[in-house]
């Protein structure tokens, strides 16, 4: 076997020792791919992508769903099958994925409004692109804006538990009509 | 107008994103071919394998067989009854697959010769393989219906359980349907494709139905069953939105009261059951099942004559080697607590996806990976109200095990049993808005 053949097979996930074939990553990673795409990269507008993300990120809120600090709604099932470790496991394989952004475009008008009510509550955090974020918070450029808007409806509702306090005043603060053009404008952003 | 106006690039974006993530092997044109892999059936299944066996290792040679061009997703197929979701959504063809190097060949199985280890085709096409993916689907027993047959299945009484024209046939007879008309969904003996499925129909129909002018129209679903998949969020969902019991608009009537339809008659427009007889103005008969023909005909269905049992490891038959059996057509799962596979999309594309693993592996001269089998599946009741299950199993000792803890239906209330307080609408509105992302994302993860 070549060596360039050899490295591809370990990528595939099908070498790896013997720890590898009792835990194999791509394995438990490949069961994500029916719901957030190969790599982490969505398809659909509801669902995010996952590629790409801060490994920190991903592990923490795949925790709290499992321990069931936050909803999550259909993920807080999900993740209570895995083991703390084949979660951390998952969050390390989908950070070191390329973030993928599916830039949706969106009227300039949408696009202006979007612009100020981002600068004005999501900026410090996530960057006036979305691509520069805190150490704690995800990238969401080019994140599916319709996921975006339903997950600030999660952050505005009493209804949920959503463990994140600066996100949740920040949510909260937003007026009713910017949530959605906040979220198409970082939906529409390609880097 | 198409909103994802970057839709392509971003495509183009995926498809290098899944190069990059599962494999560096360059597509050269000069990889040597390691093995032969035929797929029988370009469904949900046979497609995913296609798909995963070239991601995982393009050194296979993949031959798709499949008689269609086109497919179309049964998943969220009953949205297109309602008329919530236009069909289209839900098809796509082959040329995704085609562009991974998978040949893809249109055409009818009609041999499985597991000793030469080759498959025969309609038009006398032979196809040599190392290793048989054969995903059939379920073949529907119009036989075990008196008074129906095939044809009245294509007319008067259509099932409407393989999505497309026959979706569209009863979509037009939902919609021919007088106000205080009353239509029967029969629901067969389980195992059959999509368990929620019959229920989720009545819902979609409901819903057409009262946003319609046609409040008075009855949905019974005539059950063989005595009880039925997601049934206290479907009870529940019935009864806040569109009525349900003998006074409502949903009427579930369970096999212990004599649900199971024993008989049809297309003239008259009858149901008959063993208690009663029912003037219908839509016949919606979903006939029992059983594995797909060409696995029964191979010999493959050793599971009570109608499925095929397969190796918790792999997939693999139990009854010829390396031949592997995905889809509606196998039986898996923990059986003996009664917590089998579910015949799903979803839960085909897991199973393909072991398969290709295994067979890569092997190829490769590696140990298979240990595999993993999960399912999510919804069901839209309404445009703002959906709600899953889902499945985890893993496999220890060479059985399946159900995995209770990363298992299960959505909740039914909030709060606590002895205070149970509703489920918030945004929670079911969430799950309905999460459907559509999951249907796109596992079209894209078999078909792309």
């Amino acid at each position: 076997m070549s060596k360039t053949s050899l490295i591809a097979l370990v990528t595939a996930g099908l070498v790896g020792g013997a720890a590898a074939h009792d835990n194999n990553i791509e394995v438990l990673a490949r069961t994500c791919n029916g719901c957030h795409g190969v790599g982490g990269v969505s398809a659909g507008p509801s669902m995010p992508s996952i590629g790409g993300l801060p490994r920190d990120y991903l592990a923490r809120i795949m925790k709290q769903w499992k321990y069931d600090e936050r909803v999550g709604v259909t993920m807080n099932r999900i993740v209570k099958g895995f083991s703390d470790d084949e979660l951390d496991a998952l969050a390390g394989y989908f950070s070191r994925q390329p973030w993928v952004p599916a830039p949706q475009r969106a009227p300039a008008d949408v696009m202006q409004k979007g612009r100020s009510a981002v600068s004005e509550s999501c900026e410090d955090c996530h960057g006036i692109s979305g691509n520069d974020p805190d150490v704690d918070a995800p990238r969401i450029n080019g994140q599916w804006s319709r996921y975006m808007e339903l997950e600030l409806e999660k952050f505005r509702s009493a209804d949920f538990k959503m463990p994140h306090r600066k996100m949740r005043r920040a949510a909260n603060e937003m007026k009713p009509a910017d949530v959605s053009a906040a979220a198409r404008y970082f939906g529409a952003q390609s880097r | 107008m198409n909103p994802y106006v970057d839709r392509r690039t971003f495509l183009k974006a995926v498809t290098a994103a899944a190069g990059t993530a599962v494999l560096t092997i360059p597509q050269a044109r000069a990889v040597a071919v390691k093995a032969r892999v035929v797929v029988v059936g370009g469904g949900y299944g046979g497609a995913s394998a296609a798909r995963y066996l070239r991601l995982l290792d393009p050194g296979i040679e993949v031959t798709l067989i499949e008689r269609g061009t086109r497919y179309t997703s049964c998943p969220l197929s009953n949205e297109v009854l309602s008329g919530s979701r236009d069909i289209s959504t839900l098809q796509t063809g082959y040329g995704g697959l085609a562009q991974r190097g998978v040949k893809v060949v249109h055409d009818e199985v009609v041999g499985i010769d597991p000793v030469k280890k080759a498959v025969t085709t309609g038009t006398g096409g032979t196809f040599g393989y190392d290793a048989l993916v054969v995903a059939p689907g379920v073949e529907l027993d119009f036989g075990a219906v008196q008074g129906l047959n095939a044809d009245l299945a294509e007319s008067r009484i259509p099932h409407a359980w393989k999505a497309g024209p026959q979706t569209l046939l009863l979509k037009k007879q939902i919609e021919a349907m007088p106000d205080g008309g009353r239509m029967v969904i029969a629901v067969p003996p389980a195992p059959f494709r999509c368990p929620p499925g019959p229920y989720e129909r009545a819902a979609q129909v409901a819903m057409y139905c009262q946003s319609h002018g046609k409040k008075k129209v009855k949905i019974l679903l005539l059950d063989a069953n005595d009880s039925f998949s997601k049934r206290p969020l479907f009870e529940q969902a019935w009864k806040a939105l569109y009525g349900y019991g003998s006074d409502g608009m949903i009427e579930w009537i369970g096999g212990a009261a004599g649900g199971k339809v024993e008989r049809v008659d297309a003239e008259a427009m009858t149901c008959h059951t063993a208690f009663d007889d029912i003037q219908c103005d839509v016949i919606n008969v979903i006939p029992p099942h059983r594995a797909g023909r060409i696995a029964v005909d191979a010999g493959l269905a050793n599971f009570k004559g109608a499925w095929c049992a397969v190796k918790p490891e792999n997939m693999e038959s139990t009854a010829q080697k390396d031949i592997f059996v995905i889809g509606d057509a196998c039986v898996g799962g923990e059986l003996s607590t009664g917590n089998g596979f579910p015949k799903s999309a979803h839960m085909a594309n897991s199973q393909a996806k072991v398969v290709a693993a295994s067979l890569a592996a092997r190829f490769n001269g590696l140990p298979a990976p240990k595999p993993l089998y999960t399912n999510t599946c919804y069901s839209v009741v309404a445009h703002d109200w959906g709600f899953s299950v889902v499945h985890l199993f893993r496999v220890e000792n060479n059985q399946w095990v159900y995995v209770k803890d990363g298992s299960g239906i959505s909740p039914v209330t909030f709060g606590t049993k002895e205070k149970p307080i509703p489920v918030p609408r945004l929670y079911r509105r969430m799950e309905a808005e999460y459907a559509d992302g999951w249907l796109r994302n596992l079209m894209t993860d078999a078909f792309s």
